[in-house]
């Protein structure tokens, strides 16, 4: 085994360092040229000009990745006062601490307490929201942000609660936040029309994908809301992950994926976690070219035909079904034990249902549709096999 | 093939410990509120931090609700694949300015949160109230969940092999995937120095063979236009055009990156290499 020196490592190093990936003068002269192409939307009533593809921060451990993305023409960096137990906040305060103030975007979430139907309750407090948000700046460095948003709101009374709403109010008015918003990934639609019918709300950051079950509600609550004015910012846009299966054997075209959410002219960008350069240079080239190709067409369309594993719960199999079996409670017990990782959970829910034995095998063939094109037959009677597996093999 | 499913499923899942939160005196304890969290909805519990979880072998999740009268102690225990994912995600939201505790491996207290991790378990414990008897409580059922979960108590041992000299305590961390944001530099454990006015940090990556660890200098290399020139062992300097100056040493299983220090540092980079390598 040949043994390091120093002498070796300096040595390789003189003959390593003339060596450069990517010159930085070199990297900075194409950047400058792509920049003139970043296509750019407007913000709602907000008025700021934001490139369509942003930067969701969910990671802290490579500022670097933050920066390329800063130089490649990103403006919006999003984070979360929780995001890494407040690391994610510090990490962007270092790095943007050198970097000119009106050459980026920053929003954040504050996540107040609630109820666990989303609704307020007498653990929802402005006091605490405010020392929340005042650590967030401080962790930021920064005197104010450009977002504050509501974290995570599923019910319309949490955005009408009188304290809360005077909170965000009162730091839009101090100059903290230049402007108001909420996140919300349940309930999208009603909380959206909710905020389109009062004029508080600046911005909303919501789930929105080519593959949510009610998309044509997302696109008229979100169409109200632009005619409203407000701003419009997509996360989860691939869908829950880059992959259309549970074994992640079927990547996704996530390209295709997010210039389908852009394609709606009333959302202003999205927000792609990025962890990668990989991904950032795969993101960047959607900055200057948001057009679907025809081959992204046809992935998306191959991609709605992948069923996942949620049940609608539309009960349209109830009817069909010539033995009257509750289809919908095998999905769920289907979804337990694949996507809970809960085998016990659903082997007590095919208890409760009564089934001793694959309720399936009498029929050769299985003739009721599914709204989500599930293999019903294959599904039920994989997990009714879990009937005859003793307790002690289950977790 | 629905056979080979189920017993593959059935295999998996049979590890896991069974998680039943303990009663806390003077409590109502209430588990019925949220499900078992899983990788395909942990996103409806934290949001867009789950991506941070996912990365780091997330398995589920379990939460317990302990009220008395208007205090409500949250517990929460997240299963991860393996202790040194715990160890990383746990150190992700850890900082240094913590006051840390005797709990599991290693535990922390700030501001009405306890926070540990054991095994492959990361516990986090949360109250509002700032009552002296309801924190007392949650100190409580902290030791009590400690003690109820099954794993290791100890650091990951990789850590010890940073030199001590100017290392930042509780500063380490691990990171799984896109380690320096390149899809091919995976689980490294990383330490920050100071030395002088200058701070560094530095990758470290334990593989299972020597050729893994070739395998990945050469994949860094080439991405510099380098050809690594031999297989056993080497010493690198060369400009990441994302990272900067990168110091890449390889030995035996063992790949070590060091960024921070410029090219006229390579003592430095040198002597922190040699410590762990040699």
């Amino acid at each position: 085994m040949k043994r390091i020196t120093r002498r070796g490592f300096l040595k390789t190093g003189i003959a390593g360092a003339g060596m450069m990936a990517i010159p930085p003068a070199m990297a900075s002269v194409a950047l400058s040229v792509q920049e003139q192409n970043v296509v750019y939307r407007t913000l709602g009533k907000t008025g700021i000009k934001v490139p369509v593809i942003s930067f969701g921060v969910m990671r802290s451990d490579n500022p670097g990745l933050c920066k390329a993305a800063h130089e490649k023409g990103i403006k919006l960096f999003d984070t979360a006062n929780g995001y890494m137990n407040g690391n994610n906040e510090l990490m962007l305060g270092n790095l943007f601490r050198g970097i000119k103030r009106d050459s980026f975007f920053l929003a954040t979430k504050v996540k107040p307490e609630r109820a666990s139907d989303g609704s307020p309750n007498d653990q929802t407090s402005a006091q605490k929201f405010l020392e929340m948000f005042n650590t967030s700046l401080s962790r930021l460095q920064m005197d104010y942000v450009d977002i504050l948003y509501v974290h995570d709101v599923s019910n319309p009374e949490l955005i009408t609660y009188k304290p809360l709403i005077n909170a965000v109010l009162n730091i839009k008015k101090e100059g903290k936040a230049k402007f108001i918003g909420f996140s919300t990934h349940k309930n999208e639609p009603a909380m959206i029309n909710a905020a389109a019918d009062s004029d508080i709300w600046d911005v909303i950051l919501t789930q929105y994908n080519y593959r949510q079950a009610y998309v044509a509600e997302m696109n008229t609550a979100i169409k109200k809301a632009g005619a409203a004015g407000i701003g419009i910012v997509a996360m989860k846009t691939l869908a829950g992950g880059g992959f259309l299966d549970r074994e992640r054997t079927k990547p996704m075209n996530t390209t295709a994926a997010i210039k389908w959410v852009l394609s709606n002219p009333d959302v202003s960008t999205v927000i792609p976690g990025m962890t990668s350069f990989d991904q950032l240079d795969l993101n960047a080239k959607i900055l200057t070219d948001i057009s679907l190709t025809d081959k992204e067409k046809q992935d998306l369309i191959a991609a709605s035909s992948e069923p996942g594993l949620l049940c609608s719960g539309c009960q349209q199999c109830l009817a069909e079904c010539p033995f009257n079996l509750p289809v919908p409670d095998f999905m769920r017990a289907y979804m337990y034990a694949y996507g809970y990782s809960m085998p016990s959970m659903a082997q007590d829910l095919l208890g409760e249902l009564g089934i001793k034995e694959n309720p399936c095998s009498q029929c050769e063939t299985c003739k009721v549709r599914c709204s989500r094109n599930f293999d019903l037959k294959e599904k039920i009677t994989d997990i009714s096999r879990l009937v005859n597996i003793p307790d002690d093999f289950l977790a | 093939m629905l056979t080979g499913t189920l017993l593959c499923f059935i295999s998996i899942f049979s590890v896991a410990q069974e998680i039943v939160f303990p009663e806390l005196d003077g409590f109502k304890k209430n588990t019925d509120k949220y499900p078992v969290y899983s990788p395909e909805n942990l996103w409806d519990f934290i949001n867009g931090a789950a991506d941070g979880y996912l990365a780091l072998g997330f398995m589920d999740l379990h939460v317990a609700e302990y009220k008395k009268g208007k205090a409500v102690i949250k517990a929460e225990i997240y299963h991860h694949s393996s202790h040194t994912m715990a160890f990383g995600i746990y150190a992700a939201e850890r900082s240094p300015s913590y006051r840390f505790v005797n709990l599991g491996a290693q535990g922390y207290v700030t501001g009405g949160v306890i926070n540990f991790f054991k095994g492959p378990y990361y516990v986090k414990i949360r109250t509002y109230s700032e009552k002296p008897k309801i924190l007392q409580s949650e100190e409580s059922l902290a030791r009590m969940i400690t003690s109820m979960l099954t794993g290791e108590e100890v650091m990951p041992p990789v850590l010890s092999e940073f030199p001590a000299e100017g290392r930042k305590v509780n500063e380490e961390t691990f990171i799984n995937e896109s380690v320096l944001g390149h899809q091919f530099l995976n689980k490294a454990f990383k330490a920050s120095f100071v030395t002088g006015s200058d701070n560094f940090s530095i990758y470290l990556f334990d593989y299972k063979t020597p050729q893994e660890a070739f395998r990945s200098a050469e994949e860094y290399l080439a991405s510099a236009k380098i050809e690594a020139n031999q297989s056993d062992a080497g010493k690198y300097i060369f400009t990441d055009g994302y990272n900067g100056t990168i110091f890449l040493s390889w030995k035996d299983k063992k790949m070590v990156v060091i960024t921070g220090l410029a090219k006229d540092q390579a003592d430095i980079a040198d002597k922190y290499t040699s410590a762990i390598l040699e």
